[in-house]
């Protein structure tokens, strides 16, 4: 056929898109067509007359005689060769051969068509070594992979959009049923070994070709439901710190990730990443203890600071004991002894006696590990409870006390152990740098306001002090600056730490001596409470006027 | 323990300032036990504006709310007034001492104290 179209057009087979030649059995090229010049950047004149297998060398002459050997026997052969063209680069060509027999029937020439697929076979090759160092990684990364079909749910979502559903989020979070059935309809396609033994797996058997809903505890589904939204939003990434559960239910502290590819999410298939954080979660939990500690710590400082108060509130009740058992005995010692005076001082007795134990259990309350738990409290009868507890001690120090509580605040969420803990580190630090200072006329303003809008309530606790230095006001609160001179330096830190924990703020400002100013949000938040801290009206009438405690 | 009244006489007239409300009442029920006039004044403020007469001794603590104990008695010599006074502190009382003395108190006692103590001071004040 080939030899017809030859000899009446030979044009034609230049106009072909495949390389052909035509050679005798030992292998001299009789035909070259244009592509092939193109093809291996031979001339026909070059070609003409040349042997195929020194023209284009590549492949090893075995490989050759093996090839030749088979088209002899079939006919036809077809496979790929390398050959190197005239510069010398290596191609990969697409060959078919076909054998012309003479008249007689013996074979006289082969036909070859070619195809360069160098480059295809390179593409091949690049995308095979990228999922082979996918597959690697996959494999051997200390993440947790897992590939999951998503078709099923996918079309519940589209079913959910269709029905004219607009809040999806607030769908779901509303029919958990719903949620179960969708991740009923996930299916595990893959995973590596590192999920394998972080969910306490055996083999992979356990898990793919099986559904997820078993790894999600009640209360994280709406994670769940989160990442389905992200999928929706066409969002490239989601991470998200979950709980999940392994094959034994235990508890799994983890940072769930899920990404999508535009080609995978074609075909509906997500990769999640699950990255086990529990030792993280641990050492935030050693973290807080630690802090729990050093908080209990300063308190039990504190306490030690106001030994002299302590002692002086539970020695009045004592004294008045004594001296009230005296007057007792010598009211019955008399004569005739006076039963109904000796009554009377009983029952006092009995009374300061009852005293005495409260101040002991208040003092016990703030040095004991356990602080009281945040609950619903008025600040101001804090604050007036705190201020009874350092009367004695203010006192003895001259300190000359008037708090303004504002009426009508709203209660706050608090810690009661924590809030009077900072009330009163704030006040026996004013009167430690009052004495410090040898301040003549030491006073302590408290005053209470609420915050603007109903949100909370702020405290200003201010002294007639030295004021606080400027190059220590950025660093007050942390850690380890004091300036006294036996000093921890560790109170005011606590403090800040107290007051942030219930969602407040604290900072101090210089205003005729020390200013500390604190609020606290009448809910405790985590977030910061950010613009609604410490602006206070400036108070209608001077301080001093308002009435001393 | 001694006869309760055997070494000081009866009806004397006794004045205590001490701001705590429950041990002043038991100082004012042990000294009217012992068949003594006590009044009892919560600060030094009004015990000298009540300007009692005739008084025999003057109890008094040194921490109070406003004027102190020491400065209390300080007005009262500047007056002219020599009741004899005795000093009760909860504070450390060595350091008191020094200054008690030089204000002219008789005695200085450290709470609580021995109510023999205290009879002892008022023996001392009575024979004054």
């Amino acid at each position: 056929m080939i030899e017809a179209v030859w000899a009446e057009a030979p044009e034609i087979l230049d106009l072909v898109h495949d390389s052909i030649i035509v050679r005798r059995m030992d292998g001299t090229i009789l035909q070259w067509n244009a592509a092939a010049d193109a093809q291996y950047g031979i001339a026909r004149a070059d070609a003409l007359g040349r042997r195929l297998q020194d023209l284009l060398p590549g492949e090893p002459p075995e490989r050759l005689e093996e090839a030749e050997a088979e088209l002899l026997e079939a006919g036809t052969w077809e496979g790929e060769l390398t050959r190197r063209n005239k510069s010398g680069d290596e191609m990969i060509i697409n060959i078919r051969w076909s054998i012309r027999h003479g008249e007689d029937g013996t074979p006289r020439q082969i036909v070859e068509t070619g195809r360069d697929v160098t480059e295809v076979r390179a593409n091949e090759e690049a995308v095979r070594l990228s999922d082979y160092r996918f597959r690697n990684l996959f494999e051997a990364m200390a993440v947790s992979f897992w590939e999951i079909d998503f078709n099923g749910v996918g079309a519940m979502l589209v079913a959910l959009r269709d029905q004219g559903i607009e809040d999806i989020r607030g769908y779901l979070l509303d029919n958990i049923p719903v949620v179960r059935e969708m991740l009923r309809q996930t299916l595990t396609l893959d995973v590596n070994a590192k999920t394998l033994e972080m969910f306490a797996v055996a083999s992979k058997d356990e898990i793919v070709g099986f559904h997820t809903e078993r790894y999600w505890p009640p209360e994280n589904l709406p994670v769940f439901i989160d990442s389905l939204i992200a999928t929706l939003e066409k969002q490239p990434t989601f991470i998200r710190e979950t709980v999940l559960l392994d094959h034994n239910n235990n508890r799994l502290n983890v940072m769930f990730t899920v990404t999508w590819s535009p080609d995978t999410r074609k075909r509906g298939v997500v990769t999640l990443g699950v990255i086990d954080i529990t030792d993280r979660v641990n050492a935030e939990r050693k973290l807080q203890q630690i802090q729990a500690d050093y908080t209990h710590a300063a308190r039990v400082a504190t306490l030690g600071e106001l030994t002299a108060s302590i002692a002086h509130e539970v020695n009045q009740p004592l004294a008045a004991i004594v001296t009230n058992g005296e007057a007792s005995l010598r009211w019955l010692g008399r004569a005739e002894p006076d039963v109904g005076e000796a009554r009377e001082l009983a029952i006092r007795m009995v009374a300061d006696a009852r005293r005495a134990a409260d101040v002991i259990s208040r003092i016990r309350d703030m040095a004991t590990r356990q602080t009281t738990g945040r609950e619903l409290l008025s600040v101001n009868d804090v604050i007036t409870d705190t201020l009874n507890f350092l009367r004695r001690d203010l006192q003895s120090h001259d300190v000359l006390v008037a708090f303004n509580g504002a009426p009508g605040l709203p209660q706050v969420e608090a810690d009661r152990t924590q809030l009077q803990q900072v009330l009163i580190n704030l006040a026996v630090n004013a009167q430690q740098a009052m004495v410090q200072q040898g301040v003549e006329n030491r006073r302590l303003n408290i005053r209470t306001a609420p915050i603007p809008g109903g949100h909370g309530v702020v405290v200003e606790i201010r002294d007639n002090g030295p004021g606080i230095s400027p190059d220590l006001a950025s660093r007050l609160f942390e850690s380890f600056v004091t300036t006294k001179p036996n000093g921890l330096g560790i109170g005011l830190s606590i403090c800040r730490s107290i007051i942030e924990a219930h969602g407040g703020h604290i900072e101090v400002t210089n205003n005729g001596g020390a200013c500390f100013t604190f609020s606290l949000p009448v809910q405790t938040q985590e977030a910061d409470g950010g613009d609604q801290c410490c602006e206070m009206e400036a108070p209608a009438t001077d301080m001093a006027g308002a009435s001393a405690n | 323990m001694r006869n309760p009244g055997s070494s000081v006489q009866a009806e004397r007239a006794i004045s205590i300032i001490e701001d705590d409300e429950s041990l002043r009442r038991a100082l004012v029920g042990l000294l009217r036990s012992m068949a003594h006039e006590a009044h009892g004044y919560a600060t030094a403020e009004e015990f000298l504006a009540a300007d009692k007469g005739g008084l025999d001794c003057v109890i008094s603590d040194i921490q109070l709310p406003g004027m102190n104990g020491l400065e209390m008695l300080r007005r009262l010599r500047e007056r002219g007034n020599t009741v004899p006074v005795i000093i009760v502190t909860a504070r450390d009382e060595q350091r008191w001492r020094a200054e008690a003395k030089a204000s002219g108190a008789l005695c200085l006692l450290r709470k609580p104290f021995e109510t023999q103590d205290l009879l002892d001071c008022l023996d001392r004040a009575f024979a004054a």
